[in-house]
């Protein structure tokens, strides 16, 4: 309820042009909620991966954003994203040991403004996909926030989640095995060549990989719909 | 824009396999771009005969991929796909349903490309035309050109490396000495030598007043020609002693082009004129020299040590260095049938030299060569021109009839000689048949007339296991001697064959008996039968059914020349204008065999024979996958032409 709310506030901005274009498009697109009954087949997914400057929600950065579209089972390399998010005062000790990216890199990508308002021109109405997906999101929400006083409306599918679901059933306790339930453990598990990781457009091609596999193995258990894989 | 860092994943991917492996950066990238991954599990369906086709092609990225053809309700396993395997590309080419069912076999990672990207891909790169316009004609299962576009592939991909070590040698042209020192016939001998001496050159080319070339005299003619004869001859003309006429050709030889001529010729100096015949203006020398400096080791040199070569051991050496020479080739790879001629040549010339260091020998002991002419004979691959590896001698003796009374000497004589041939060649290196098939055994050291009958006997009797072990003598080829007893042993066999036309039915089916195999998966050879094997016996499965088919439509179309299997395929393309196309690619084919199973036996010292799947390249799978097809069209065109269903047991 609060989302319609602030989907319609945010649109009413926009015909006063108080907010960016691409910006309007999302808000535009979903509008409309996603039908229960919907088919997964009929859905175009967009599993994504965020590069942060750290774990802490209030402090860290975004540095990158990477995505790319699954519809009816197929990968789709075209329809792709990667932005770089200028940080101006990123310490060259995070962001280099963990994710490969030079600060030179950071400094001469997109201001954050720009480069969240263009992930949500991508994804439109699409179901998200990411691998702990909650965070990724919260992210991205905090930006929004702060921005255009929106947040993502669109319907979220974590692949942690969904592989321990179709593995354990769906009342397995996360918490006490996280390490089985890492992006490598299952990738691994599910026989994806690694490569690229710490890249966020490089872990969401994997994630993607891994949602294939997922997505398989869910309609074997009769998971057909989106009602039935968002658990709504 | 779709994300940098994912295309490049992908193009990374892309590029292990042909004909990815050879685009330009920017291509490749574009390529990726466009691609949809696809995830399948076991059983899965791609697509299904009969379906609309897709506006794609289809690569196996990871996993297997079953290709089947359902003929009365019944599945004929046409290829199984593994990693970098490219399949569906009837798509790029038009038609309106697949031919094939596409199975996943197990659990697998596909590519799909548009049909659109991969159109103008071909348009623009002729590497990847010739590729896909392979992968077509598999994929339509008829035979269009496949092999000779693959091979024009594999010449494309490997001229880069082979141009960088090649081009400094053997397709570099021969500069031509063209300020040629030149005398009239009429001058003296005298006149001449002085003429060579203060010019300081070994020889000088007699000319007509038209600067046409007449004749060459050399430091040899002078040594054995003047030097040596008694009385003075120093003022006749120098037209009596030249050696005429020289050998003429036209300009722009390559090393590799006088390499042969030299070998071929055993001369040692070639005059360019104009038009390449001696009846137009002289406009350069090459000698050998010349020749010899633009490259270091070469044949030539082997062949003239050869020829000079006074005992076995030196016969052996050469033979050694033969052995180098061939591995340097195939590194730089050079035509197989260059390749082949020069083996023939140097292993012919050690059977010469063999059979003149016996005679002589023999001389010695008292025991004369009678004065009937003989034939020496090489059989089996050697005969066709074909051994590269020293493999076992086959060989026999033919002589001409003798008159009555005089049999036992006669055979004797040459009995003895086979058997001390035989045994040089076996120190030079070629180890002695197993089943004898050698000029030192008594039943195959025979006159005319008797080996008339032998031919006689399997071609009116054809018995096939008997067949089977005969087809080694119906590729003899004379080495040495009198060639017209061969040439009448030839017509003789023509004549028999015509009374019997059963025996081509026998011998075209003994060419049918082992049907190709499919393709490899894996490590594993793909069989119609499907019992996959891990061993691959290129003699038996590929080489054997192209020798065997190319040698029976020889006789049939009574070829009376001594050919190699991929000459005989040339020629039939000539003789038999309907399987043009299919007779130029099993010569290409056959060749790509030769050069396969030389270099697997020079890695493994044997003959090469059996080869093991994984140790093959991605490219040389393929490569043998069209080869197998071609076997299979070559088959069925055999079968067809003599009606061997008829007859199949």
């Amino acid at each position: 309820m609060i989302d319609r709310i602030l989907v319609w506030r945010g649109l009413s901005r926009c015909r006063r042009n108080g907010l960016p274009p691409g910006v309007c498009r999302y808000l535009e697109a979903v509008r409309k909620p996603l039908p229960h009954h919907t088919l997964l087949s009929q859905i175009r997914f967009v599993v994504f991966d965020t590069e942060t400057t750290g774990f802490d929600l209030k402090k860290d950065k975004i540095i990158s954003i990477g995505a790319i579209a699954l519809c009816n089972q197929r990968i789709d390399v075209s329809d792709s994203f990667e932005v770089l998010v200028r940080q101006e005062n990123v310490g060259a000790r995070e962001a280099v040991s963990v994710h490969g990216l030079l600060r030179k890199d950071i400094a001469g990508g997109e201001d954050e403004k720009c480069a969240v308002a263009a992930f949500l021109d991508y994804i439109g109405n699409s179901v998200l996909v990411a691998q702990h997906a909650g965070f990724d999101v919260a992210m991205i929400d905090r930006l929004l926030h702060n921005y255009f006083g929106i947040r993502i409306f669109n319907d979220v599918v974590d692949t942690a989640s969904l592989a321990k679901r179709l593995e354990k059933g769906p009342y397995y306790n996360l918490a006490h095995k996280a390490g089985e339930y890492r992006l490598d453990t299952l990738c691994e598990r599910y026989h994806i060549r690694l490569h690229d990781r710490h890249t966020s457009a490089g872990d969401a091609y994997l994630t993607a990989q891994l949602y294939q596999r997922l997505l398989a193995k869910g309609y074997k258990s009769g998971i057909e719909t989106a009602g039935a894989m968002l658990m709504k | 824009m779709p994300s940098n860092t994912i295309v490049e994943r992908v193009a990374a991917d892309l590029s292990q396999y042909p004909p990815f492996d050879l685009l330009e950066a920017a291509v490749l990238l574009d390529l990726a771009s466009s691609i949809a991954i696809h995830y399948h599990e076991e059983g899965e369906v791609i697509f299904n005969k009969g379906d609309e086709l897709r506006q794609a092609a289809f690569m196996v990225m990871k996993g297997a991929v079953r290709l089947f053809d359902t003929i009365d309700g019944e599945e004929v396993l046409v290829d199984l796909c593994d990693e970098g395997d490219i399949f569906g590309v009837l798509a790029i080419f038009g038609g309106s349903t697949y031919v094939l069912s596409a199975h996943v076999a197990e659990e697998s990672l596909v590519y799909e490309m548009p049909a659109e990207k991969i159109r103008s891909l071909i348009s623009a790169d002729s590497a990847v035309s010739m590729f896909f316009a392979g992968e077509f004609a598999k994929s339509m299962q008829v035979m269009e050109r496949t092999l000779t576009t693959a091979f024009d592939q594999r010449r494309l991909r490997y001229s880069e490396q082979s141009c960088r070590n090649f081009l400094a040698h053997e397709t570099l042209e021969v500069k031509p000495v063209t300020n040629i020192i030149t005398c009239s016939p009429d001058i003296t001998i005298r006149e001449a030598a002085k003429i060579m001496s203060d010019s300081n050159i070994g020889s000088i080319l007699v000319v007509s007043p038209q600067n046409h070339p007449l004749g060459i005299i050399t430091d040899t003619d002078l040594r054995k020609k003047v030097v040596a004869q008694p009385g003075s001859i120093k003022e006749r003309p120098v037209h009596e002693i030249m050696s005429s006429p020289v050998y003429t050709i036209t300009g722009g030889k390559t090393v590799a082009d006088m390499v042969m001529l030299m070998v071929k010729t055993k001369l040692r100096h070639f005059c360019i004129t104009a038009d390449g015949t001696v009846d137009s203006p002289l406009e350069g020398i090459i000698s050998e020299h010349d020749i010899i400096t633009s490259e270091g080791n070469n044949p030539a040199v082997i062949m003239k040590q050869i020829m000079a070569a006074e005992k076995v051991d030196q016969l052996k050496n050469e033979r050694d260095k033969a052995e180098n020479l061939l591995q340097i080739y195939l590194n730089q790879d050079v035509a197989v049938h260059f390749i082949s001629s020069i083996i023939t040549e140097i292993n012919d010339a050690l059977i010469v030299k063999a059979i003149v260091f016996s005679t002589a020998d023999m001389r010695r002991e008292g025991r004369q060569m009678p004065d009937i002419p003989f034939c020496w004979l090489s059989l089996g691959s050697e005969g066709r021109k074909e051994q590269l590896l020293r493999t076992d001698q086959d060989n026999a003796l033919l002589y001409a009839d003798v008159p009555a009374g005089r049999e036992d000497e006669v055979h004797g004589y040459f009995l003895e000689l086979g058997g001390r041939v035989t045994s040089m060649l076996q120190q030079v290196g070629f180890s002695k048949c197993p089943a004898e098939v050698m000029a030192s055994n008594d039943q195959w050291c025979q006159s005319l007339s008797a080996w008339k009958k032998y031919f006689s006997r399997w071609i009116l009797n054809p018995e096939p296991k008997a067949l089977m072990h005969s087809t080694i003598f119906f590729d003899f080829r004379p080495v040495h001697g009198d060639a017209g007893l061969a040439a009448e042993l030839k017509r003789s066999i023509f004549d028999e064959i015509t009374k019997g036309r059963g025996f081509l039915e026998f011998f075209a089916k003994n060419a049918l008996q082992n049907p190709p195999p499919l393709s490899f998966f894996r490590n594993f050879l793909v069989e119609k039968s499907r019992d996959h094997a891990n061993e691959f016996d290129i003699k038996a499965r590929a080489m054997m059914p192209l020798s065997d088919a190319a040698r029976v439509l020889a006789y049939e179309l009574r070829i009376p020349d001594y050919l190699s299997t991929a000459e005989r395929f040339r020629k039939l393309a000539e003789l038999l204008p309907p399987e043009k196309d299919l007779c130029l690619e099993a010569a290409s084919a056959y060749e790509f065999l030769m050069r396969l199973r030389v270099v697997n036996g020079i890695e493994q010292h044997s003959a090469g024979r059996y080869i093991k799947p994984e140790s093959l390249n991605k490219i040389e799978r393929q490569m043998l996958r069209n080869v197998f097809s071609t076997i299979g069209q070559v088959q069925k065109t055999l079968n067809l032409r003599f009606q061997l269903d008829y007859i199949r047991d």
